[in-house]
């Protein structure tokens, strides 16, 4: 498994936001975690990446805990998430939104030898290979006609792609995706789904936490149900939205008589 | 190419052979100095640190109480003068960093820190002098191939001395700017939220460009000791930071350049049409304001700005 988490609790004074949570993701695979608003979703991403500590349980991250460690370190490891409204360098090029990412990439890849870009002979830009990581990750997100203009100069759409490029620089192991397709069209969603099979094709785990059910079961190998921070459904897309307490969960007991 | 714009600031004494215009250059050259560090952690980090005026007086203080009292080299004294900033540097940036204070906070609480480096040195009487100062007698050697060891005494010397000391700031900061230290603080700047998730250290990169900015401020506090012979407690001031805010700020904070010229005016213009202090407080207070008001980017950054959409 690639992230296990175990019995994971996070309560903000009287609220429970994540309940005893347990799950675990394995290599390769499309997750999709749904649940209405307020069933812990954005609690638990932020749990998982280390911008909140839980109160109780454990994250493994390859066997290893990184419950409570930081943001960085988390990102450092290989969990790189994105940001449900597009968090982005607005003052920067597109490409320079993506290139100012590499940052990982070079720590992973040069370790202390980076401290030869601080030579004054040696040109900080002779890093082809990242220049073409660069390029072929505006491409795959299908930006690569845009690489020149400014970060606040596209629609929101191209945001939230830009958000996913940003993070694919990081070059996570498992990338999760906060509400990626809120407040995108039908044709951008289309596009997202394509991105995002393109990205798992090309080996990055993905698990993308978002409340449009459609457009979950389309992109997802495995969905988990969310409700008041408890998982209530795990399984097939398919099967966990006919799964009575989802559709109780989402529409209201009736329904899930009928 | 930008090396060749350092040429005509080597050739000038030779065509003007004025110490007045020298005295200018020389004053220029050192605050430009602790100008172009201060703005690695204000224009290139987006932190306002209201330390930077302290690390430069601590370090003339250091410097010339190790010459007076060890009888030693202003180099060798300039060592632990920029070892303590930088100790200093640390223990205060790790404070400020490690509880994540950000904006007027940061400022704030590195303002405190600043007037309690003031207030200690005003006090020490035995050791500082408190209010009066303390002279500062000794001058620099310098050693040039084929002269051997020259005492620089003279404008000319000091002119000289200043500008390889400039350069070697420019130098420093454009490498460690260009680096990927450079897009580290960049992108703390820009989006400290995002710059976090993308596995960038915000303590450790934030204590880098504090650490760093203060240790060159430190080098110009040491120059500026030894050149102008005597030094006071108000060099830890908050006037002298906020001096050093509006050269920025007049220059422009996303370059290099601007808060070197941002320097040159502000340390010029009171010299030039013959100010008190009090009328130079006006000067540079309206010179901020109106920047602010004008041009928000400084000079340089607005005349680049006009290059770019050229």
């Amino acid at each position: 498994m690639l992230l296990e988490v175990i019995d994971l609790t996070k309560r903000f004074g009287g609220l429970t936001a994540v309940s005893d949570m347990s799950f675990a993701i394995a290599p390769g695979e499309i997750v999709g975690i749904f649940g209405p608003n307020g069933s812990g979703k954005t609690t638990l991403l932020n749990l998982i990446t280390g911008v909140l500590a839980p109160t109780a349980g454990r994250i493994l991250w390859k066997s290893a805990e990184i419950q409570g460690h930081s943001p960085h370190a988390i990102a450092a490891a290989g969990v790189v998430k994105t940001f449900q409204t597009p968090q982005l360098f607005l003052e920067l090029s597109i490409y320079d939104n993506v290139a100012i990412a590499s940052h990982l990439r070079l720590q992973r890849q040069f370790g202390m030898r980076r401290l030869a870009e601080l030579l004054p002979w040696r040109d900080a830009a002779r890093h082809v290979a990242v220049m073409q990581r660069i390029d072929s990750i505006l491409t795959l997100c299908r930006l690569d006609g845009v690489r020149d203009r400014t970060a606040a100069s596209l629609s929101y759409g191209q945001e939230k792609m830009l958000g996913v490029a940003i993070a694919m620089m990081c070059e996570p192991e498992l990338l999760l995706l906060d509400e990626p397709a809120s407040g995108l069209g039908e044709d951008e969603i289309r596009t997202l789904e394509e991105v995002l099979r393109d990205l798992r094709d090309a080996a990055t785990t993905l698990c993308v936490i978002d409340h449009k059910v459609d457009f979950l079961a389309r992109v997802a190998d495995r969905a988990i149900a969310l409700q008041q921070g408890l998982v209530i459904a795990e399984g097939a897309p398919a099967n966990v939205l006919q799964n009575p307490r989802v559709i109780e969960a989402y529409l209201g007991r009736q329904h899930a008589r009928a | 190419m930008k090396v060749l714009l350092w040429v005509p600031f080597f050739i000038f004494p030779v065509l003007v052979q004025s110490n007045f215009v020298l005295t200018i250059f020389i004053f220029s050259f050192i605050l430009a100095i602790a100008a172009v560090s201060f703005n690695l952690i204000f224009g290139f980090t987006g932190q306002l640190s209201m330390f930077h005026a302290a690390a430069f007086g601590i370090a003339a203080y250091i410097t010339s109480l190790t010459v007076s009292m060890f009888r030693v080299s202003f180099w060798v004294a300039l060592v632990p003068a920029i070892c303590f900033t930088i100790l200093i540097s640390i223990v205060i940036g790790s404070i400020c960093f490690k509880f994540k204070l950000k904006a007027f906070y940061f400022a704030v609480v590195t303002l405190a820190f600043s007037e309690l480096a003031r207030l200690i040195i005003l006090n020490w009487n035995s050791v500082t002098n408190g209010t009066l100062g303390l002279m500062v007698l000794d001058k620099p050697f310098v050693w040039i191939p084929g002269a051997g060891f020259l005492k620089i005494d003279g404008a000319l010397g000091w002119y000289f001395l200043t500008l390889v000391a400039l350069i070697l700031t420019v130098a420093v900061c454009s490498l460690v700017l260009r680096s990927w230290i450079g897009r580290c603080f960049a992108a703390i700047r820009l989006n400290e939220d995002l710059a976090e998730t993308l596995g960038i250290d915000i303590f450790r990169y934030k204590l880098l460009s504090f650490t760093l900015a203060n240790a060159l401020a430190a080098i110009a506090g040491g120059l500026y000791a030894f050149y102008t012979g005597y030094i006071e407690p108000n060099y830890l001031g908050i006037n002298q930071s906020l001096d050093i805010i509006s050269m920025v700020l007049l220059g422009g904070r996303s370059s290099i350049i601007g808060p070197i010229a941002g320097a040159f005016v502000l340390t010029g213009l009171p010299h030039i049409i013959d100010l008190s202090g009090e009328a130079r407080a006006i000067l540079y207070g309206l010179v901020l304001i109106l920047t602010i008001l004008i041009l928000p980017q400084g000079v340089i950054g607005t005349l680049e700005g006009w290059r770019r959409a050229a």
